[in-house]
């Protein structure tokens, strides 16, 4: 039985450390897309914070959403990230800051 | 006697091709649209994201709008995100640069976009049938673990989503397979920029196509290196993408200007001969998706001719071009299982316009 559950983290190690590229990014994606796609929502297609809140929902909860309605910038929180993304004109609505 | 009444009748087609201007004529509403409207439009209860949830639905046949509903918070005015349809947008903006003797279709990439130097192979035309044979793992939500696409937007390759794209090795020779990818799109936005220089960027699009066209409302985000994403990120409002339809409708004729080559919407409406037929699922042609018949005969949306074509996106977004009926159809949606199906619209509409004769 021991065997078996070394075995297990060997493999699950070794999956990780294949992965560890995705794995290391993953906890990124969740304020990333939130912050970009609630300001398109918000300042590109016009439509209201509480409709773009819902818009931008995903299974994991974000712990921290801010409009900052003046610069037209939005601050995503989320598995310990932090994202921006802010409205760069009228032709070119919305993008991640760096 | 005749020939002269053909040459009449000849002569009034031409002058009643209706073009819209600032504004879309409205044929007569004559017809019943209730079951397109009820599977188009069931109603939203709670607070689940479940089942067709279309946001935008607009008809134009023969030029003008015969049917157009939206839901709110979606208006008339709304530029709203159209996802993939921007890749084939996108096609039709290279389209002009085609027709202006910018590039030829055999033409390496490499040419107009140096950081493609690893990939000399890969040719306009490959990426145009999303075939440049480089890795890529193209999903969404569903695996946003091993997504190319989710890194690309978000995060590594967020900054600079053609270098990002670039940078994967091949996985397979240029030309060979079709791997839908929307890193082989942006690819094309990358060389876009290469053949205009970074002045002339930036306005292009609006210049070459959207300007003629009428369209007033379109938004194209970039990404931080300036790159259009043209694999995801053009918003328009649904009048506005039904002049694309209309424009490659009337094979890039817009008024008695032949915007884009008739050769290149030909281009765009010839399958990719090198892709494997997938039941069900529309063939992709240059950069559009084509209802052609598999070997068996069988069509993946069978309740629409042939000739049908289409631009489509991520959540249901979606242009269809129906040549056989003179039809144009641009559906906008919020989609977020896959309860929606091509067909059962196309079916229901194609069936409405049928009841104009009764």
């Amino acid at each position: 039985m021991k065997r078996v559950a070394w075995l297990l983290v060997v493999a699950l190690c070794g999956w990780a450390w294949s992965e560890r590229q995705a794995l290391g990014d993953f906890p990124g994606i969740l304020a990333a897309y939130s912050a970009k796609e609630y300001c398109s929502c918000r300042f590109v297609m016009g439509f209201t914070p509480e409709y773009c809140g819902a818009y931008v929902k995903q299974w994991l909860p974000l712990s921290h959403l801010q409009e900052s309605t003046l610069q037209r910038q939005i601050t995503a929180e989320g598995l310990g990230q932090r994202a921006q993304a802010r409205w760069q004109g009228p032709r070119a609505g919305c993008r991640l800051l760096p | 006697m005749l020939k002269g009444l053909l040459l009449f009748l000849c002569m009034t087609t031409a002058q009643a091709e209706p073009w819209p201007d600032a504004h879309w004529q409205r044929a007569p509403d004559t017809l019943d649209w209730q079951a397109v409207d009820a599977y188009a439009f069931p109603s939203r209860t709670g607070a689940g994201r479940d089942g067709v949830r279309t946001d935008a639905l607009l008809i134009v046949r023969d030029g003008r709008i015969v049917h157009e509903r939206y839901a709110a918070p979606t208006t008339a005015s709304t530029a709203h995100l159209t996802w993939s349809v921007s890749k084939s947008v996108l096609a039709t903006v290279l389209g002009v640069a085609y027709g202006q003797g910018r590039f030829h279709l055999q033409d390496p990439l490499a040419r107009f976009y140096p950081a493609m130097a690893a990939h000399p192979d890969v040719r306009m035309v490959d990426l145009l049938h999303w075939a440049s044979g480089l890795q890529w793992q193209e999903d969404y939500e569903f695996a946003p673990l091993k997504s190319s696409v989710v890194a690309m937007l978000y995060t590594r390759g967020r900054s600079d989503m053609a270098a990002y794209t670039a940078s994967h090795e091949a996985a397979a020779p240029a030309g060979q397979q079709f791997v839908y990818s929307s890193g082989d799109s942006n690819l094309l936005a990358a060389g876009l920029r290469g053949m205009l220089g970074a002045a002339q960027y930036p306005d292009y699009p609006w210049q070459a196509l959207f300007t003629p066209l009428g369209i007033d409302s379109a938004v194209w985000e970039r990404d931080a290196a300036g790159t259009f994403v043209g694999s995801s990120y053009l918003y328009l409002t649904a009048r506005d993408l039904a002049r694309i339809g209309l424009l490659m409708l009337r094979d890039g004729r817009w008024h008695g200007r032949q915007l884009l080559p008739a050769d290149w919407v030909a281009f765009n409406r010839t399958p990719f001969a090198n892709a494997r037929r997938e039941p069900g699922e529309p063939s992709p042609g240059g950069h559009w998706w084509l209802n052609q018949p598999d070997a068996d005969g069988q069509r993946p949306w069978p309740s629409a001719p042939a000739g049908t074509y289409a631009a489509l996106g991520h959540w249901g977004q979606a242009l269809y071009v129906v040549p056989e009926q003179n039809l144009v159809i641009v559906r906008y949606a919020d989609d977020r299982d896959a309860s929606y199906r091509h067909d059962a619209l196309l079916k229901r509409v194609l069936a409405a316009l049928a009841g104009a004769g009764e």
